[in-house]
């Protein structure tokens, strides 16, 4: 599921999101439609993030699962950090914004 | 972390940096021998000096960094580890003293057996057995079913196939079992060697990278698929009739249209893969890459050019033949490792260095970690080479190829610099 609607809480997650780069590209992984969701529950103290790869063989993945957890976990150091890798629905090209796509080719 | 992910299946960097570190020296080694017999290129091509040169780009340049790339894609490709790290080093101890022993059997090649070519070519069959049995096996713990698995498993029982050729046709120098024409065996074991082992492997990488690389989701697997088919079917018959007496001519020439259609195919691929791409903008990796494909192409026609004109025309087409041989080893094989070194090496190291240190220190990015100037600059100057070579060629100057050698002396000493620099890269940590 692709979550349309983020809470202005969760935006300010999405906008620390956007430091992990993907490192074939450069561009990073907002921007290239990896964030599926960002959950964030102020009461329970717990933060969820659901991302996907571009293809399952990336060779760099779990680099940037490492790299989301590490950067939510310095952030939100009161919160539990769970960042779910899912493949459903698949990624395509069509999910880069049009920052990502510009970037892309510069 | 979770399961479907790639790091974890990356081999150990031991194992894939050897190769890289070995490689760029057979690359200088082969290009400096050609530099001081450059006007072998305008005799007869079955010669010693053309003979070495061939080895040593094949298997100490291309098949030793292609060995040392492959431990490193398929568990991108085929998503499961490598079967075994300590054959990889098997292999690559084989590899490299049995490359020692053949080259120096080939260096004073005179049409018979030594003791050389029998250990050189034993040796390197032991290693490429034990390379075969790592990836069959490999492959049989992978589940996936995907083109690319099926073009690399071709690949490497063809590149078995083809070095057991080699081995069996020198020792025919020796014992004479053959009834036919020595020339034939020797045209099977190219035929094998270039098409079977490497454009098979070339395709099956490819159908996943180029994509990847590229950003594009919906591929043409009906052209791969065909390509398959088509290829194999060609190989496969140039290798059986090489063993029956009085075949009709005409079903060579359909096997080696199979082959060309096979490489059609996979040109139209990558030119659909170009044409959709997301990723407009393309790096040093691709844009050497995208050079040895428009070279596959020329190659391609200058084969077809040398068919017709000894078979149709009746003409003497020898040169034209190395030009086409040129195009294929030192122009699509060489372009496109020198375009893939960027898209593979950069990032086993990157992993070694920096795996541990991401979200928690900025880091520098794979691309980096070598020098995009020196790249562009043996981009520019195998292009020179490559020119010089065919019009050296062409208008029979030596002068030309002299400086088309010396070009590709420099294009293998900047690349190899640039490879060491990331090789022996020193962690940095941006503040």
């Amino acid at each position: 599921m692709i979550q349309q609607n983020f809470t202005d809480e969760e935006l300010k997650v999405v906008e620390v999101l956007k430091q992990v780069p993907d490192p074939e590209v450069g561009v990073n992984i907002v921007d290239l439609g990896l964030v599926y969701t960002v959950i964030k529950d102020d009461e329970k103290k717990t933060l969820v993030v659901d991302v996907t790869l571009s293809t399952p063989g990336c060779p760099v993945g779990d680099t940037i699962i490492q790299h989301i957890q590490t950067i939510l976990e310095v952030t939100y150091p009161e919160y539990a950090v769970t960042v779910n890798l899912v493949w459903e629905p698949q990624w395509t090209p069509d999910m880069i914004s049009e920052q990502g796509k510009m970037e892309l080719n510069q | 972390m979770q399961a479907g992910l790639s790091t974890k299946n990356a081999p150990s960097i031991w194992v894939v940096a050897p190769h890289f570190l070995l490689a760029p020296v057979s690359f200088l080694m082969a290009s400096l021998y050609l530099l001081f017999h450059y006007g072998a290129l305008l005799g007869y091509h079955i010669s010693a000096p053309v003979l070495t040169v061939l080895h040593l780009m094949i298997l100490g340049w291309v098949t030793m960094i292609i060995f040392g790339a492959l431990y490193q894609l398929i568990p991108v490709v085929m998503e499961v580890k490598l079967f075994s790290e300590t054959l990889a080093y098997i292999t690559l101890t084989g590899l490299v003293s049995g490359l020692f022993f053949l080259i120096t059997a080939f260096m004073g090649y005179e049409f018979q057996l030594t003791n050389n070519f029998i250990i050189g070519g034993s040796l390197i069959i032991g290693a490429v057995l034990v390379f075969t049995i790592n990836t069959l096996v490999t492959a049989l713990k992978s589940d996936k079913k995907n083109m690319s698995k099926l073009y690399i498993v071709s690949s490497a029982i063809y590149l078995l196939l083809t070095v057991m050729m080699g081995l069996f046709i020198v020792l025919n120098l020796k014992y004479a079992w053959l009834t036919k024409a020595h020339t034939e065996f020797l045209e099977t074991h190219v035929v094998i060697g270039l098409v079977g082992w490497f454009l098979m492997l070339v395709i099956g990488v490819a159908a996943t990278l180029m994509p990847m690389f590229l950003i594009v989701h919906k591929i043409r697997e009906d052209y791969l698929k065909w390509g398959f088919y088509l290829i194999n079917a060609g190989v496969i018959i140039i290798f059986t009739i090489t063993f029956i007496n009085q075949v009709p001519e005409f079903i060579r020439v359909v096997a080696y249209l199979m082959i060309l259609s096979g490489l059609v195919l996979f040109l139209l691929f990558n030119y659909d893969v170009f044409s959709h791409r997301m990723r407009k903008k393309l790096d040093i990796g691709m844009k050497l890459s995208a050079i040895a494909l428009v070279l596959l192409l020329l190659s391609v026609i200058s084969f077809v050019l040398v068919y017709f004109g000894n078979n149709v025309l009746g003409l003497g087409v020898g040169r034209i033949e190395i030009i086409a041989g040129i195009l294929l080893v030192y122009g699509f094989f060489t372009g496109l490792i020198l375009g893939q070194t960027y898209k593979t090496l950069p990032f086993i190291i990157w992993l070694f260095h920096y795996q541990k240190l991401v979200g928690k220190q900025k880091t520098p990015l794979p691309a980096d970690l070598y020098s995009d100037r020196l790249a562009t600059i043996h981009m520019y100057s195998f292009v020179i080479s490559l020119l010089l070579f065919m019009a050296g060629l062409l208008f029979t100057v030596k002068l030309l190829l002299m400086l088309a050698a010396v070009a590709m002396v420099f294009t293998s000493i900047v690349y190899g610099i640039n490879v060491y620099r990331m090789i022996f890269h020193k962690k940095q940590i941006i503040k």
